[in-house]
């Protein structure tokens, strides 16, 4: 079995000091409220009515946490996924699974039997927030991605299935045909599975290679029970079934969503579920919402911009996707610039999935210092010739200034970006931007003075 | 119906509420018996949603 499960990870986070574990029995409607107000990861060892679950959380709502889950400094985050993820493992298939000690089939299937958290006040009902959902498409191949669940009966939910992605695609190839979408939801893997579903890869991407790369091993997986995909042997539990011809059709939403707002109702498909499995002492992995889901979405944000600046022969030196953005919607960049390069970076982070607001500098700009990149805005910038503005580019309807309500059912919007060019500007000599430095500053200590 | 389903359904026929309005009013309530009863709700496919996301049950 691999070391790199969920499990590993409690323990991993468990050692340094960054899972605080609490016995005394939570009512699922307050375990969200109770894990915000921890600055550690929380494993609630004892959910009120629901014995021999637990319930693990806010597993990576901190860049340090994400960088444990990576084996690196935080510093490091975006350049160790880059690096891993250009080296993907296929998977390999077992025969037996933890995932599968307990099964649920026909009329057993009962998602009342999971102990699903309420986790927001304007929450539509209760959600299982982090997925990893398996589907398959005959011509395009296995897809993974994540997607949340709202609870409707004890045999179906919701699923927030309106952005662009290939399980959409794959929904719709099916829905034209008036097919159902057969998947599976594995819930409680390792965080880096969690990052290779959320990669925004081209849809021949095997994610489960890349899941493999991040983790430097073979993920393990298991053929479904009713099902002809595949799953995380070392899930905590899945679900599987099938999503409804029916189209945008059913209501889903509130959610509290990774931008930080409370979203609205939104018109998505059905999964009716055919058959529970999980394990014998099953841990639920409940998603905290939104920095959990902001630092996931950081290093694949990130990764993607230094790939995009990378084709266009930049030199990156340093980005980060701000968490003020929700890791997803601003990328910031320093470059080793060459005559040009600072538009042609702007450019290329600009068509990085939904990101609206990019700035390039220098990489005498320490671009994680907010009062740094200031500066460079601030002497490095003409409005009128160092600004881009691009029309009618992609967006998420998450985002209230795209007036995503003014489109129909299933309806896609769009949005404008823009990107600064805080690089020095052609022609200006670089001693013009020579900082100030007090003299004999090498010599003297204030401390030999007091 | 169960009691519990149909004393939601009453509630909705009236009012339109919060998912966590309703859950407010049933805090002493099992949380696996108020998913069940919610169930009922959703089977029936009665229910409704207004322009905040609130639930209501159209009636006549």
């Amino acid at each position: 079995m691999a070391n790199t499960g969920f499990r590993n990870f409690l323990d991993d986070l468990d050692r340094a000091g960054e899972l605080r574990k609490i016995s005394k029995p939570v009512d699922c409607r307050h375990l969200s409220a109770l894990a915000e107000q921890a600055d550690e990861a929380t494993l609630f060892e004892n959910i009120d009515g629901y014995p021999g679950w637990r319930v693990a959380t806010a597993l990576v709502s901190t860049r340090k946490r994400l960088a444990i889950a990576m084996g690196c400094t935080e510093n490091r985050v975006a350049f160790e996924f880059e690096e891993k993820s250009s080296r993907p493992i296929d998977p390999v298939t077992v025969t037996t699974a933890p995932c599968q000690e307990v099964v649920m089939e026909g009329d057993d299937v009962d998602l009342t039997s999971i102990p699903l958290p309420l986790m927001h006040l304007f929450d539509g009902g209760p959600y299982i927030s982090g997925t990893f959902a398996v589907s398959n498409d005959p011509e395009y191949g296995p897809n993974v991605g994540c997607y949340r669940l709202m609870y409707r009966t004890p045999r179906e939910t919701g699923i927030d299935l309106v952005s662009p992605s290939d399980m959409r695609f794959y929904y719709q190839r099916a829905l034209d045909k008036g097919e159902p979408l057969p998947i599976a939801i594995a819930v409680g893997v390792h965080p880096l599975d969690m990052l290779a579903a959320s990669y925004k890869a081209p849809i021949d991407t095997n994610e489960l290679a890349l899941a493999g790369g991040l983790r430097g091993e073979a993920l393990e997986m298991v053929k479904c029970r009713t099902l002809d995909l595949e799953v995380p042997a070392d899930a905590e539990l899945v679900l599987e079934g099938e999503l409804l011809p029916i189209g945008w059709t059913a209501d889903e939403g509130p959610f509290g969503e990774f931008s930080q707002i409370s979203g609205d109702v939104k018109w998505n498909p059905i999964f009716r579920i055919k058959c529970i499995t999980h394990r014998r002492d099953p841990i639920f992995y409940m998603l905290q919402m939104p920095w959990e889901n902001d630092w996931l979405a950081a290093p694949v944000t990130e990764a993607a911009g230094l790939q995009a600046l990378r084709i266009a022969s930049v030199q990156p030196v340093d980005i980060r996707a701000p968490v003020g953005s929700c890791g997803y919607w601003a990328l910031i960049a320093s470059i080793k610039k060459r005559p040009g390069e600072g538009k042609n970076a702007v450019m290329a982070l600009l068509s990085v999935a939904e990101v609206k607001y990019v700035v390039v500098t220098d990489d005498d700009i320490d671009i994680h210092d907010p009062d740094e990149l200031d500066w460079a805005i601030a002497f490095r910038v003409q409005a009128d010739t160092d600004a881009i503005v691009v029309s009618g580019a992609r967006a998420k309807h998450i985002d209230p200034s795209v007036k995503a309500w003014e489109l129909g059912k299933g309806g896609l919007p769009t949005t404008a970006k823009l990107g600064i060019d805080a690089t020095i500007p052609e022609g200006v000599p670089r001693i013009l931007y020579r900082r100030i430095k007090n003299y004999g500053r090498d010599r003297v200590k204030l401390e030999d003075f007091e | 119906m169960s009691p519990l389903a149909a004393e939601l359904r009453a509630t909705l026929e009236t009012t339109a509420r919060q998912f966590h309005e309703l859950v407010d009013d049933h805090m002493e309530t099992p949380w696996r018996d108020f998913l069940q009863a919610w169930g009922e709700l959703r089977e029936a496919y009665i229910l409704k949603r207004d322009d905040e996301g609130a639930y209501f049950i159209e009636t006549g």
